[in-house]
């Protein structure tokens, strides 16, 4: 007489998926942040005809405080146009999109040099704002 | 007597695997609040520095801001805010060149930002192209 043999059950523990999930979204969090300047603290303005924006691999912020980063990171007015110019590379037209977002209460000492300097870096200056509505 | 019985085998351990879930909708949750940045705005060509200095031989149209958002001057004359539009428009319909059309914006230090991409907004709009005059560099001309 044959006995038969009790199947053998051989799942992979799903507790583990849960976990798995978690620590490849840490990792693709922190990955986006290097290139991320969601973190910086600014107030968008408002404007008339404003269209949604193309992306763009350089983004420079003015702050709150008046302090300028590019794509994140801190920068001084003087390397900002060297540092675009790296950045945008030998990219042909319609693809040197550099996003500025300016605080809304910035002066013009501080934001004027900033344009000046994605001019000189030959980018295509795109100024992230919200759309103004009539009340 | 009869014996009670045991606590420990009515309390029920929620599902480990349910722990992963939450924590995954937690994570994009928090992610999709923190995105709130606006996705619109507005293209902005500023013609090269070579090309403007050749403009401004020329008799080109000049906006002065200053931190206040009702006043400006318009070639020297002192316009209100609400008439700009229909003032940069007429003086546009004057010189029907694109490159004539060449607008330089001298702003004051104090200038808000709210306030000159209002007013450079406008200048686009109506046909117009801009061009920035920094306060230094008007010193460097005076010096001259």
């Amino acid at each position: 007489m044959k006995i038969a043999r009790k199947p053998m059950k051989a799942d992979v523990p799903s507790v583990a998926m849960g976990d798995i999930a978690f620590n490849l979204l840490i990792f693709f969090v922190i990955l986006a942040r290097a290139q991320d300047d969601t973190h910086v603290r600014w107030e968008p303005a408002k404007a008339i005809g404003v269209q949604p924006n193309s992306t763009s691999r350089v983004s420079v912020v003015i702050d709150t405080d008046g302090k300028i980063h590019l794509n994140g990171r801190p920068i001084g007015e003087v390397q900002l146009a060297g540092a675009i110019k790296e950045m945008l590379g030998s990219q042909p037209e319609g693809k040197r999109t550099v996003l500025l977002k300016v605080h809304r209460e910035a002066r013009a000492e501080r934001f004027e040099p900033v344009i000046e300097a994605i001019s000189q870096a030959g980018g295509e200056m795109v100024h992230v704002l919200n759309q103004e509505t009539k009340e | 007597m009869r014996p009670r019985r045991g606590l420990s085998k009515l309390l029920v351990e929620p599902a480990a695997v349910a722990t992963g879930d939450i924590a995954f909708n937690l994570i994009v949750f928090f992610l999709v609040c923190a995105s709130t940045q606006p996705s619109t705005g507005r293209r902005q060509d500023l013609p090269s520095s070579e090309k403007t200095k050749q403009e401004q031989q020329n008799k080109s149209i000049e906006v002065s801001l200053t931190n206040s958002e009702t006043m400006l001057t318009l070639n020297g004359d002192p316009t209100k805010t609400t008439d700009f539009p229909a003032r940069i428009a007429r003086l546009f319909s004057q010189k029907p060149r694109p490159e004539d059309r060449v607008v330089v914006v001298k702003s004051t230090q104090d200038t808000p930002y709210q306030h000159w991409i209002h007013i450079t907004s406008q200048i686009q709009d109506a046909g117009g192209s801009i061009t920035i005059q920094r306060e230094e560099q008007r010193t460097e001309v005076v010096g001259q």
